[in-house]
């Protein structure tokens, strides 16, 4: 006893016992009521050990499956996109010699939107009748109003562009942070060995640069689900399930429809999809860093 | 309860220019007492608590301690968080008639706590639909049933009048029958600068919507056991309804995102010819700064279905009072402040529609005597389809479930993902599974 107050162990209780109670528990206590038919509006329920039913009934319903399929989809085009985006506007600031600054707050501005005024403004944005978009295609000749937030694809593009609008600066951020860093020396070699810009973006700053590309993409990947605010106010999900995505589904489930213990089945079934990003990314960023050192 | 009653008080209330009916007030002495409240907000709602609030604690001592103030979805899913977590730290909550049998027994029967007296100043039939299991759950605040309202002068145009007979028949009056609403509405669209109407296109509004059309058309959602009856003649007739307006372009494309303020804002901004909608919305539709439609507004009863009934999808919004509520005393007395005469009278300046009979007659008398025929319109129209046509959804606590199992399927009817008889199959199924999970059978 005397040996393990004075150990190590000792200066890492306070981290445990926080870390229990902040992370494990409640991971713990959302594991059993997804064995449970818990209802918000029926407590009793929580004690109510149903296997799994609920999963069972997960595996067999296909609503569940399309918005899973649509989320790894919405996930994949749009974490790319921001990338590429986010890639291109930190090349171009990193290019200026002045007034850096003032454009870096400037770019910082949508991340001080809450996702839920950027629902709204987007929202906005493309309504089909008094909506920006479809007033200044007006002006180009297009009468006819395009359904933005009712066609199936073009209601899954305009989220990803409030989506893509509201994240890109974060990747921009990052990447922006990563090129100030890369030596100057390598680059300034290349170009006396008659290297063009493609080649040296290619061959130095790409390789210096994807420890950051893959520290962006785990922490975006992990806080994506921010998204929900945007999809909630733009769509709901719908119209028809169109663009329903796992966080609006289990949103509506847990508090709308009460059934947290089906939603929280739902959540751990979506968890894998969230460690499956997050481990592909951590293998790619290891692998980047091991790439950077042989080199 | 001693106290409450000792405070018990008869009086005649004067208010305005008209004198009501005795009312039975409930006065006491709360000093020292603050209340919690969760109520619905928005700028509809929140004027009766600017005026009563401050009333109500001048008059008892006590205090009002606002915890929520939010849109009542928002509200409905705190509440259920409440439950779940045992919190149940508030005293006064708003409350919905459609809402009600969700929350179990957390709210207090008031049968138990109101005097006979208060209670016999409401309309028996809403205090009728306030009750969940033979307990009284709530207060009526005020009562909510749609009526078509419609732009005059597009019936008082000689060249609609001849287009219309010469194309469909019959002369062009205001509508008595949702076939006739399907008929002008695409007579008089436009697209994309006028359309004939519009519908409230997602969640509980369009399943809301449907329910009534099938009950208009002779038909009903579910048998006496809550087994789904609505994939029937009567189900597939009112989701083509909505299928036909939206492929004739007779509705907005975007309809299928809009809820109840993009409908009041969308007949508000002159580019609806019909708008099924709520009373409250008739101050705001006449209103010259907010309305390009001001002053050319007509009103009818909701029209018929196809089985000789009129839509009435009803409800009423209400107050609770918690089981847990340390003072019940002061909180029925907060919650008869609430829907008094003069609360109700301040809501039904608004257009809202009163829960007490004499606020009825007590608000018409004012409009006649102000003049104002067409709040005295709205008055006449909303008390006859209240008395005459409404109709409550089921007072289950699945109702809400239930609806969105079922608004999904209607949507993709509409947009043509699926034919009528599909999406109401699937529905059907899908609201098989929730009653079956809930023990009706």
């Amino acid at each position: 006893m005397r040996k393990f107050l004075n150990g190590p162990w000792v200066l890492l209780m306070p981290t445990l016992i926080i870390l229990t109670c902040v992370v494990l528990l409640p991971l713990l206590l959302s594991l059993w009521t997804s064995f449970t038919p818990f209802k918000l509006t029926k407590p009793d329920t929580l004690y109510r050990f149903v296997g799994f039913r609920n999963y069972e009934r997960l595996i067999g319903d296909l609503d569940f499956w399309i918005a899973f399929g649509r989320t790894v989809l919405f996930l994949a085009i749009a974490l790319n996109l921001e990338l590429v985006f986010g890639l291109g506007i930190a090349l171009l600031i990193n290019k200026i010699t002045y007034g850096q600054r003032t454009l870096r707050t400037l770019m910082m501005f949508p991340m001080m939107f809450s996702p839920i005024l950027v629902g709204f403004q987007w929202k906005y944005i493309f309504n089909d009748n008094i909506g920006l978009m479809n007033n200044f295609l007006r002006e180009f000749g297009v009468i006819q109003p395009i359904p933005w937030l009712v066609d199936g694809i073009l209601a899954n593009v305009s989220i990803m562009a409030a989506e893509i609008w509201s994240s890109t600066s974060v990747f921009a951020i990052l990447l922006l942070a990563g090129l100030l860093g890369i030596p100057k020396d390598p680059i300034e070699a290349a170009k006396v060995d008659g290297c063009n810009s493609w080649q040296v973006f290619k061959n130095i700053t790409l390789p210096f640069l994807m420890p950051f590309v893959f520290i962006a993409m785990t922490i975006r990947s992990l806080d994506v689900a921010r998204a929900y605010d945007i999809v909630q106010m733009m769509t709901g999900g719908g119209p028809a399930k169109r663009t329903e995505l796992l966080w609006t589904l289990i949103s509506r489930t847990g508090y709308v429809d009460a059934k947290m213990g089906m939603a929280n089945a739902m959540s751990y079934i979506s968890i894998f999809l969230s460690i499956a990003f997050t481990f592909f990314f951590f293998y790619k960023l290891v692998e980047a860093r091991q790439r950077l050192s042989y080199e | 309860m001693l106290r409450l009653f000792l405070s018990l008080i008869l009086a005649v209330s004067f208010f305005g220019s008209f004198s009501a009916k005795a009312e039975t007030e409930l006065w006491g002495d709360y000093s020292g007492v603050t209340l919690r409240v969760k109520l619905i907000g928005g700028g509809q709602y929140e004027g009766l608590y600017n005026e009563v609030i401050p009333w109500w604690e001048e008059n008892t001592g006590g205090k009002i301690e606002i915890v929520t103030q939010k849109n009542h979805f928002e509200l409905d899913k705190e509440i259920k968080k409440d439950i779940a977590s045992g919190n149940l730290d508030f005293c006064v909550a708003s409350n919905h008639t459609s809402f009600a049998s969700q929350y179990g027994d957390i709210y207090t029967d008031l049968n138990n706590i109101m005097p006979a007296s208060v209670l016999a100043d409401y309309t028996p039939l809403i205090l009728e639909h306030s009750t969940v299991n033979g307990r009284l759950v709530q207060m009526p605040r005020h009562s909510d049933v749609s009526n078509l309202y419609y732009q005059k002068s597009l019936y008082e145009d000689a060249d609609n009048k001849a287009n219309f007979k010469a194309k469909y028949g019959y002369d062009l009056t205001p509508p008595e029958t949702w076939d006739q609403v399907k008929d002008q509405a695409i007579f008089f669209s436009n697209p994309p600068d006028f359309y004939g109407t519009q519908y409230v296109g997602k969640e509980e509004a369009i399943a809301g919507r449907f329910y009534e059309l099938v009950i208009a058309n002779g038909g009903a959602l579910f048998d006496e056991d809550y087994r789904p009856i609505f994939n029937s003649p009567a189900g597939v007739e009112a989701l083509q309804w909505f299928i036909d307006l939206y492929n004739a372009k007779a509705v907005p494309d975007g309809v299928l995102n809009y809820l109840w303020d993009d409908t009041g804002l969308g007949f508000a901004s002159g580019t609806i010819a019909m708008n099924l909608d709520w009373a409250g919305w008739a101050g705001f539709f006449n209103d010259p700064e907010n309305s390009k439609v001001a002053g050319d507004i007509g009103l009818v009863r909701a029209p018929m279905g196809s089985g000789g009934l009129r839509t009435g999808w009803s409800g009423s919004h209400s107050f609770s009072m918690t089981e847990s509520c340390p003072d019940k005393e002061a909180a029925a007395s907060f919650l008869w402040a609430l829907t008094s005469n003069k609360a109700q009278m301040i809501e039904a300046r608004g257009g809202l529609s009163p829960t007490r009979p004499a606020i009825w007659d007590a608000i018409i008398a004012e409009k006649k005597a102000e003049g104002d025929e067409f709040m005295l319109m709205v008055f006449e129209t909303f008390k006859m389809s209240l008395a005459e046509d409404a109709f409550t959804p089921p007072l289950i606590p699945e109702w809400i479930e239930f609806t969105n199992a079922l608004y999904p399927e209607l949507q993709a009817a509409i947009l043509g993902d699926k034919s009528p008889e599909d999406a109401l199959a699937t529905a059907s199924k899908k609201a098989t599974e929730i009653m079956e999970d809930a023990g009706y059978f």
